[in-house]
């Protein structure tokens, strides 16, 4: 499994996570494509539930950043 | 939640990004990538049971319940005007959680098809008198019922 490429489904903050992930975007960073973001009102929201839910639909790992 | 259910929680990685730093989103984002990568593929179908009783947990009334109550029990105190300790309170959170966890497994696992005592206590590893436990406990809130005997073994099915 050298060549496993993990789905992560990142939770990002409207205000903070997201703002950074967008400038990272414009000033050109390198960051690995293995993240899937969804823009959240704020990380607060993001429920347990919605995280074993993001588990059963197959994800390999969760970042929550606000 | 995660760590009960057998799952770890080295899969869910939690951080805290300005929105200036652009740099630091780009470090999180591949330390995260490393270190799931090093977990390998995560088979949500071999976890499928653990993961339908963890949702139940989660979002069960009596686990929010206590969740929403935590600054009322730690700083006001309970109906008797007692002050938890927060030890206290996260101690009865985890053993509230486990032990509804267990009850959730052991629901998941009659829905499935076990309707045994000793068949649940096999599909899930847990102990045999911890599941007829529980399964008193289930049947008192209406979740299980009991069927009958078949070859003089109780039999239990989902309501």
């Amino acid at each position: 499994m050298t060549d496993f490429e993990p789905k992560i489904v990142a939770f990002l903050c409207n205000w903070c996570a997201y703002a950074s992930a967008d400038l990272a975007g414009v000033s050109r960073l390198q960051y690995p494509p293995n993240i899937r973001p969804i823009r959240v009102m704020c990380s607060g929201r993001v429920d347990p539930v919605v995280i074993i839910q993001a588990f059963k639909k197959g994800c390999d790992g969760i970042l929550v950043a606000g | 939640m995660l760590d009960v259910a057998g799952i770890g929680k080295d899969r869910l990685h939690l951080a805290w990004i300005s929105s200036a730093e652009a740099l630091r989103f780009a470090e999180i984002t591949t330390s995260t990538t490393l270190a799931v990568r090093g977990l390998g593929k995560f088979d949500s179908r071999t976890f499928a049971l653990e993961l339908s009783a963890a949702e139940m947990t989660l979002g069960s009334e009596t686990l929010r319940w206590l969740v929403g109550k935590e600054v009322k029990l730690t700083t006001g105190g309970d109906v008797y005007g007692h002050k938890w300790e927060t030890e206290r309170y996260e101690s009865v959170i985890d053993a509230i959680l486990e032990r509804e966890y267990h009850k959730n497994l052991i629901y998941q696992a009659v829905k499935e098809g076990c309707t045994s005592v000793r068949d649940v206590s096999k599909r899930i590893g847990i102990e045999l008198n911890k599941v007829s436990y529980l399964l008193a406990d289930l049947e008192r809130t209406n979740m299980i019922e009991f069927t009958g005997m078949e070859d003089r073994k109780p039999v239990f099915a989902v309501k």
